[in-house]
């Protein structure tokens, strides 16, 4: 885990990571929400409406935005303020995704940051972006 | 940029973060007045008018604001 302190972050500064999503992380993920729709759980459905298979939720996948600063950026002394997801590609199971995230602004008055993030999968295609405020706490 | 427009962009901003299109602030409005205005809002408010004006605030400089208006004179100030 990343323990970026306020005074080491600067704009630019930024982190990526990669997984792979698995039909087990989507069991995980209905067992937790209990979003039964079934364009995330049955892929006649899904294939029926015309894509090539169960789409995965799209809160899994932000869930990383989470770990990205979490455990990348800042990392340990993060405290997540607000988050603005945008959609753009379907994610499947299967897929290899990396999570990228930068510095693009630091409100030096109350120690908060935020960073413009992304998810592409293994084709480079943007998956979703997102804008995220974090707090960074004191050691 | 008089203080008029700062007024009305603040006032933007304001009705931007706290979702309400019709907000009307005045000189005199105070976080007590609006319901929402708590210490997350306050600085998300804060840093969208950093970014939207260029400027940034010390943390003693936001300390001793009381109010709106008080807020706007100091951007006054710093956009001299």
């Amino acid at each position: 885990m990343n323990e970026y302190k306020f005074s080491d972050i600067e704009i630019g500064l930024g982190e990526s990571f990669e997984v792979k999503i698995d039909a087990s992380k989507m069991d995980k993920f209905l067992d937790i929400s209990n979003d039964i729709n079934p364009l995330h759980v049955d892929s006649n459905y899904a294939k029926k409406k015309g894509f090539p298979n169960r789409v995965v939720y799209g809160l899994l996948t932000s869930s990383f935005y989470s770990t990205l600063v979490g455990v990348y950026l800042p990392g340990k002394y993060c405290i997540l303020q607000g988050i603005d997801i945008q959609f753009s590609k379907p994610v499947y199971i299967g897929d290899a995704l990396k999570i990228s995230g930068k510095v693009s602004y630091i409100n030096e008055a109350y120690k908060q940051i935020e960073i413009k993030a992304f998810i592409t999968n293994q084709n480079n295609e943007k998956v979703s972006k997102a804008t995220i405020k974090t707090g960074v706490l004191d050691e | 940029m008089t203080r008029e427009m700062l007024f009305d962009g603040v006032q933007d901003i304001f009705r931007d973060i706290f979702d309400e299109e019709d907000m009307v602030i005045e000189d005199k409005t105070r976080s007590d007045d609006v319901e929402e205005w708590d210490s997350l809002n306050h600085i998300n408010l804060v840093s969208a008018i950093e970014k939207e004006f260029e400027i940034r605030f010390a943390l003693e400089e936001l300390m001793a604001l009381k109010d709106v208006g008080s807020m706007i004179d100091l951007m006054v100030k710093k956009l001299k």
